[in-house]
């Protein structure tokens, strides 16, 4: 940076300190050198703000095709330029700049964040536009949230940050990805998951899958007529993420790095031995029994005497350990560019067992083969791996203090270790199984666009993808994991998807007005199949999985199925001046999922204006605070088809049964099948204002919404007098009003340092409004007109049940029993009339606030994110100690005669009600904070760095929240709680106590570099 | 260059053409499941029939709620729940606690019209006039099989629940406006089902013992008479199976362990014995199980038989579990004074220590100051440690010594069952039939060397005390004296306990109230379109 420039920085910022909101001048036109010199060559600097150069900006002579792009200190050069020509240097990121040569020779140019960016490009799905003149609902979010924040995947990053997105981390397990919610639920059983097309192509896996580092940009479609180019697929929202590209020029090569610890953030921790000894002396006495002993079992005696005790949580966790390397190199000459990256990470949960390693492999090329001929491959690798012997923290929390955790004589763990108490087996056996989880993920993506010089503005462009994506599990149990016979099993699945889609797109200008028009055709054909093999029965533990014919019984079963979709989509999109904006929209799609007696085929039109009232003359006078001030409003239809398939025809089951000795294959009825099955429809209206003011100091968006989604497709229970539990069925009418801010104010801007913040908050009203027609709502599927889904609809607990109350007998209840409110006054509690509707499971209002704090080269930034106003059962409150025959939390108490407890039941209580336990997990944490030292390229001069910086970064630092629980947002099971069950059979389904795994705090450093 | 633009087009057009111009491209199949169109020949039926056998099972084989086995016998005249209940089975003695959203009422629901409608679905399948390829015969055999299975499920469902909906075709789509039915009709829909599948199924022989025969309609046809007051009837039924020749008492040693201690009635439940095949001469109808670690689908569940039943004596430091102790059981219901103390003569076999094991001595070599010493029986153990408890659903896998499930037939129907039916029906008749009923119960007492009854002590009490005596933990205790009206009179009489850990509460014998069970409050709330009204006192 010359001295001119800085004392010219210096004088202004000293001019705008006093005032807050004072304007900042940014011609870039001051930065301009002049020497006269040649006419016939030019060469110069492209910088940044800080005087950093700029890679791969674009400079052309404005109104040809003649430019080139900046190396790698930002320099470029130029010939045969006449001193009249006008330079435009552009840059995403940056605002573009004009400037007129005059016969210089040599430029020092200096471009602007555009923290406004409303000459953006954004991504809208098929193509790009202008960012000033995108009529719909879309949120951007920056690249700086991916590769800045260390995080596994990309959807962690965004949480919480994007209004009108809600994210919820189900689980925690390392691999597992977040749960993702565009405005609010708007259907009931179908999918409730937004679309995400990476790179233009429907993307099928788990989001943990796409290095975070690959993306360059992601935005997040959310109204009515920014998702109906994906028509049947677009009413939950759409997630485009685009990966980086690479740029002409020298190669530019970037390593970043991050390797940290992970914690359990709220430990749940159980009673120690004395709390226990006293739990069981009082289960004992509130059941009336003969206490003969101070802990319930045989094995626990030996410990109990010598007062010894096990911590049983700190054995089954650990360090977690987390690391991820990432190397990329891209670049190019004039005509070909490429972007290859690497990516290995390797987490170590904090519970032992619990693994997961990512290596990633992606390749993005690109080549100009003619004038009118662009190609690219991109391909996409990525190796999974979950394996790892469990440690159960279900068995962990529920272990007696006293119960042996070694068995003396075989020096192994110890299979009960209160023994002769078998419910509860060690947490640790699991180790000695022998588990692997492995899933691979291929694509492979080619395009290829014709742009025909003989009609200007005309592009053809067809998209070609092929995934692959294979898994294989498999787990083997043995005697030392209790299994006394062994038991092995192996799954393999494979998914393949295929998409075709032909893009033509015309763009014309013509005096002031714009016109581009796109059109679609495409068809995707999705196809998965698995095996599965097993056996029981080994001679000894030895072999495992890799040998099932050693087994005494063999098992093995595979499945298959494939859906199919064909669509065709036009946009058209027309603006004057860029003042007056329209987006006129239609898919039509077909999906082979829907049922015979209907038209598989759905339409579903948009129509969207924009107005840029700051570009209005009549707005001249507000030039001087007022950046930019744009509203918008849509209204249009988006389908949701996401069902399973197969659900459109009777299906029987089959179930193997024994007739004398030997298993015949018997037929059970299954699935009821709904033939006329079709999509569900969502109406959307939306209205939003964009706006920036003082030189973007205040810059924000603020969208209203009223979604209508009717003919909902929905799992309906069915009367059990049918034979069946249930039928998928469209029917009902569900709303969603709402209102998405995003704010961001710079609060302080001096030279040395900026404070800026980022705001976010969203607010939705979900409402049913009509189930069958008949505006009655169904309390058997717990759904209520005006009122949300996931309700929660249960008894009121109003206390405990205290010695000497008025009305024990009454209620024929016992002191320590809850007492439930008697809504009816009846004298007894029942289902049919003292249930009431207490909330749902759908929070009020989301929020987040990231503080960022810049300080010479520090970089500080805090995000707190926050979810208020809904409730969940608490499966921790609802867990009895089984009878005594259990450890329990704490934190989690139990009534005495002596504490008269107002709040928990006695240990005698039985929960013959099904009460749930609903409980409010609204809460507010800490989520990041990274504070980052960015090196000067001064300092970087005689280094290999280009650029060098170095990081600290802690995540879920802390959480408020009245819950009480491992954390607000896990969701946890209980022993023997099974899910995934079947129409028939008593005992169908997975017991889930694999997904109970703590929310973890993390601390790691990072470093980012990129080589000369 | 425009020809080659235009080749270069039409060659990416062509891709597209290739692939997906088909009309055929939206087509859906369904690749991995059988479908009731695709079932339709002799196989398929045959597939449809024995999957009515494993929805049959999955009533034994429940175990999502363990308590479920004890639904059926706590809180009547012969057990109360121990503190190791689970909680399933609390409304069922304590009765104020039994509602209208109560587990094991809706799951009886439930099985009992899936039972049905997989019968509907054969039945209407069957007889449809499109079947060809089958025999007149065979059809009309696949077709009793299905009826008796779809009035089984009925006379269970008018048992405990009266008046229900009948369906009796396939239901092809979403239905909510069911209503229920007259007694009347429900009662002969059963009839009709029974007079047809036993005029259409075969006798009982060695290979077809795992299937519907024609005794098994016979019995079932007896027992609904019964219940809708038609002893007459009842008997004509009961004397056919007697006099079919298929069958006889078990009055001598047979089977797997002949040799062993032990006596006829006990023999009859020992896995191995259960079978007519194996020598049992009393099995009508035996459910049959496997071992599911070396027979695919050996169980379709976890059934809790033995660890409802048995006691928990593995919490007794000293005992250890073994096959000769009957396996690891958990006491969760225990037989009233009752049963144990009152019931029984010495004399009578079925009240053996083979039968039931009312004394433990220690056994693991672990204690060995208390190896072969008798365990006292004198403090709170024997309310589910160490109490007396029935045998008849030991058994043991060394592989398995946790034995989460029970692996042994399940003896539905049982010669002598028939006998105390024909004498009920015999004694409702009164009059001079009231001697016959005396001979048929002594019939049966003979063979348990129990003392002869006389025609003045013959009562509908002493024929329900002597199903307890031949029938205990066989039966569904519950069913028959709801089916008899007495469930309330003889649970408040005999079931009182002093020492029970969980006395009855909550049941009247002069209300008329609960004396069925609930209609489940979901089927009421789902059923929009029309009003499924409730039983008296929910």
């Amino acid at each position: 940076m010359n001295v001119k420039n800085y004392l010219f920085l210096l004088a202004l910022s000293v001019c705008i300190m006093p005032t807050l909101f004072a304007s900042e001048k940014s011609s870039a036109s001051n930065n301009l050198t002049a020497q006269q010199q040649s006419k016939e060559s030019l060469s110069g600097r492209v910088t940044d703000k800080n005087g950093e150069p700029l890679i791969g900006v674009s400079v052309k002579v404005k109104g040809t095709s003649v430019g080139t792009i900046t190396d790698l200190e930002g320099k470029f050069s130029l010939n045969n330029i006449s001193p009249s020509t006008v330079l435009v240097f552009s840059y995403i990121g940056m605002n573009s700049l004009e400037l007129k040569v005059e016969g210089k020779t040599s430029l020092n140019v200096k471009l602007e964040d555009n923290s406004v960016n409303m000459n953006e490009v954004v991504v809208v799905g098929y193509g790009t536009q202008k960012k000033s003149d995108i009529t719909g609902s879309v949120t951007s979010v920056s690249k700086e949230r991916f590769s800045q924040i260390p995080v596994t995947n990309a959807m962690t990053a965004i949480e919480g940050a994007v209004a009108g997105v809600t994210i919820t981390n189900t689980s925690s397990v390392p691999g597992s990805a977040p749960t993702v919610q565009v405005r609010g639920v708007n259907s009931i059983n179908a999918s409730t998951n937004p679309l995400i097309i990476v790179d233009g192509i429907p993307f099928e896996g788990n989001i943990s899958y796409i290095n975070p580092n690959d993306i360059e940009s992601m935005e997040i479609l959310k109204d009515a007529s920014a998702v109906a180019i994906y028509g049947t697929r677009g009413a939950n929202g759409v997630i485009l993420i685009t990966t980086k590209k690479g740029v002409a020029g020298k190669p530019v090569i970037q390593y970043a790095a991050y390797a940290g610890v992970e914690n359990i953030a709220h430990v749940l921790t159980p009673r120690s031995g004395a709390e226990y000894v006293q739990k069981y002396a009082d289960y004992m006495s509130q059941t009336n029994q003969i206490q003969t002993s101070p802990v319930p079992n045989l094995y626990e005696v030996a410990n109990y005497n010598a007062g010894k005790t096990t911590d049983w949580i700190k054995e089954a966790t650990q360090q977690g350990i987390i690391q991820d390397h990432n190397l990329s190199i891209s670049g190019g000459a004039e005509n070909v560019k490429y972007y290859i990256s690497g990516d290995y990470l390797n987490e170590k949960g904090v519970v032992k067992g619990y693994n997961y390693k990512r290596a990633g492999l992606r390749s993005n090329l690109e080549t100009n083969v003619t004038d009118y001929l662009t190609t690219g491959v991109s391909l996409f690798l990525v190796s999974n791996n979950y394996d790892g012997n469990k440690v159960n923290l279900l068995n962990a929390s529920a272990m007696s203090p006293y119960g042996q955790l070694m068995n003396t004589t075989t020096g192994k763990y110890q299979i009960y270790p209160m023994y002769p108490e078998l419910l509860y087996t060690n947490p640790l056996i699991g180790t000695y199984n022998d588990s692997k989880d492995q899933r691979v993920n291929v694509n492979t993506n080619f395009f290829a666009e014709l742009k025909p010089k003989f009609v200007p503005g005309l592009k053809y462009r067809l998209n070609a993808s092929y995934n692959y994506n294979p898994t294989n599990a498999s787990s083997y149990v043995g005697r030392d994991g209790n299994d006394n016979s062994g038991t092995a099993s192996i799954t393999d699945t494979k998914t393949t998807l295929w998409v075709i889609e032909n893009i033509l797109s015309y763009t014309k200008d013509w005096q002031k007005h714009h016109f581009d028009f796109t059109g679609l055709y495409s068809s995707q054909k999705n196809n998965y199949t698995s095996v599965t093999a097993g056996a029981v029965g080994f001679i000894n533990d030895i072999l495992t999985v890799n040998n099932l014919s050693a087994g005494a019984k063999q098992t093995s079963g595979s499945y298959q199925s494939s859906y199919s979709m064909l669509s065709q989509m036009g946009r058209l999109n027309y603006s004057y001046d860029s003042r007056y904006l329209i987006t006129l929209t239609a898919r039509r799609d077909g999906y082979s999922a829907f049922g015979a007696n209907t038209n598989k085929y759905a339409t579903f039109p948009s129509l969207a204006l924009g107005w840029n009232l700051s570009n209005e003359s009549f707005m001249n006078s507000t030039k001087s605070f007022l950046d930019q001030l744009k509203v918008r409003a849509s209204y249009g239809k988006s389908g949701n088809m996401a069902i399973g398939v197969n659900q459109t025809s009777l299906v029987d089951n089959t179930v193997s049964y024994p007739f004398n000795g030997v298993s015949n294959v018997t037929v059970l009825a299954n699935i009821l099948g709904n033939p006329n099955l079709h999509w569900e429809t969502t109406k959307g209206l939306n209205a939003g204002v964009d706006f920036s003011f003082m030189n973007s100091r205040i810059s924000g968006t603020v969208d209203v919404y009223d979604n209508r989604t009717s003919d909902l497709l929905l799992k309906r229970n069915l009367p059990l007098v049918t034979g069946y539990s249930n039928v998928w069925d469209n029917i009902g009418i569900v709303g969603n009003k709402g209102i998405d801010i995003s704010l961001k104010t710079v609060n302080i801007k001096s030279k040395d340092f900026k404070w800026s913040t980022n705001w976010n908050f969203s607010t939705n009203k979900n409402e049913i409004i009509d189930l069958y027609g008949d505006k009655k709502s169904d309390i058997g599927n717990k759904w209520f007109i005006g009122k949300p889904l996931g309700a929660i609809y249960d008894y009121k607990m109003i206390g405990v049940w205290q010695t000497g109350d008025a009305d024990l007998a009454k209620y024929s209840a016992k002191p320590g029993d809850l007492k439930f409110q008697d809504v009816n006054g009846d004298g007894k509690i029942d289902a049919n009339n003292d249930k009431v509707y207490q909330g749902s499971t759908q929070p009020k209002w989301i929020g987040g606030i990231t503080n960022t704090f810049d300080y010479k080269n520090f970089h500080l930034s805090i995000f707190i994110q926050t979810s208020q106003g809904s409730l969940k059962n608490n499966v921790d409150l609802n867990y009895a100690d089984e009878q005594g025959r259990r450890n329990t939390p704490a934190e989690i108490g139990y009534w005495t005669p002596t504490n008269m407890s107002n709040t928990r039941a006695a240990l005698s209580y039985n929960n013959t009600l099904g009460y749930g336990y609903p409980r409010d997990n609204s809460f507010t944490r800490i989520k990041d904070v990274t504070l980052s030292y960015v090196f000067s390229s001064k300092i970087l001069e005689h280094t290999f760095f280009r650029s060098l910086t170095l990081y600290a970064s802690g995540r879920n630092l802390y959480t408020f929240t009245n819950w009480v629980g491992w954390d607000p947002e896990d969701t946890y099971t209980g022993r023997g709680i099974s899910y995934n069950s079947t129409n028939n059979g008593p005992n169908n389904g997975t017991i889930s106590w694999t997904n109970n795994y703590p929310s973890v705090r993390s601390v790691v450093f990072g470093i980012n570099v990129a080589l000369k | 260059m425009k020809k080659t633009f235009f080749s270069i087009l039409c060659l990416f057009l062509m891709l597209q053409t290739f692939i997906s111009c088909k009309d055929s491209f939206l087509n859906e199949t369904n690749y991995s499941a059988y479908a009731p169109a695709t079932l339709t020949d002799s196989l398929g039926f045959q597939a449809s029939l024995k999957g009515l056998y494993t929805q049959m099972s999955y009533y034994y084989t429940y175990s999502d709620h363990q308590g479920w086995v004890a639904v059926w016998q706590t809180g009547t005249d012969i057990a109360y729940s121990t503190p190791n209940q689970e909680s399933q089975e609390i409304p069922y003695y304590s009765y104020d606690k039994l509602v209208s959203t109560d587990g094991a009422a809706s799951y009886t629901w439930k099985w009992a019209y899936q039972l049905i409608n997989n019968a509907n679905n054969i039945i209407t399948s069957v007889e449809s006039p499109s079947i060809s390829g089958i025999s007149q015969g065979g059809k009309n055999q696949i077709d009793a099989e299905a009826k008796f299975f779809r009035a089984y499920a009925y006379n269970m469902l008018a048992t405990l629940f009266g008046r229900v909906p009948v369906i009796t075709k396939t239901i092809s789509g979403p239905k909510t406006d069911f209503v229920r039915a007259p007694l009347d009709s429900v009662n002969t829909l059963i009839e009709k089902d029974l007079i047809y599948s036993a005029a259409n199924l075969p006798l009982i022989d060695n290979t077809n013992q795992a299937r519907a025969n024609k005794a098994m309609s016979q019995q079932l046809l007896a027992e609904a008479y019964l219940r809708m007051g038609r002893p007459a009837d009842a008997e004509v039924q009961c004397k056919a199976i007697l006099n079919s020749g298929k069958f006889s008492l078990v009055t001598s040693r047979y089977g797997i362990k002949k040799a062993l201690a032990g006596d006829p009635f006990s023999d009859m439940f020992i896995y191995g014995n259960q079978r007519k095949s194996q020598g049992n001469t009393e099995a009508i109808w035996v459910l049959q199980q496997e071992n599911p670690t070396t027979i695919v689908g050996g169980t379709s569940g976890s059934p809790q038989q033995r660890r409802v039943w048995g006691a928990a004596y593995y919490n007794i430091a000293g005992l250890a579990i073994c096959d000769s102790l009957g396996g690891r059981a958990i006491g969760r219901l225990r037989l009233d004074n009752w049963v144990l103390y009152r019931l029984y003569e010495s004399t009578d076999m079925r009240n053996s220590r083979f039968n039931i094991r009312r004394r433990y001595t220690y056994n693991d070599p672990a204690y060995p100051a208390k190896l072969g010493l008798p365990v006292p029986y004198n403090n709170a153990d024997t309310i589910y440690k160490i109490c007396p408890s029935t045998t008849k659903w030991s058994c043991y896998d060394p592989l398995d010594a946790f034995g989460y499930s029970t692996i042994k037939d399940f003896p539905i129907m049982r010669l002598g069952e028939t006998y105390l039916l024909l004498a009920e029906a015999q004694f409702k008749q009164g009059g001079a039939h009231i001697n016959d009923a005396v001979t048929s119960i002594n019939t049966l007492r003979a063979r348990s060397n129990a003392s002869p009854v006389t025609a003045t002590q013959v009562s509908l009490n002493l024929i329900l005390d002597e199903r307890a005596r031949e029938l205990l933990a066989e039966e569904n205790r519950r069913m028959t004296l709801m089916r008899t009206g007495m469930l309330a009179k003889r649970a408040l009489r005999l079931n009182n306990d002093a020492t029970s850990s969980h006395p009855i509460v909550g049941l009247d014998s002069t209300s008329v109230n609960k004396l069925l069970l609930p209609i489940p409050q979901s089927e009421i709330d789902l059923n929009k379109d029309a009003v499924l009204e409730q039983n008296a006192g929910y």
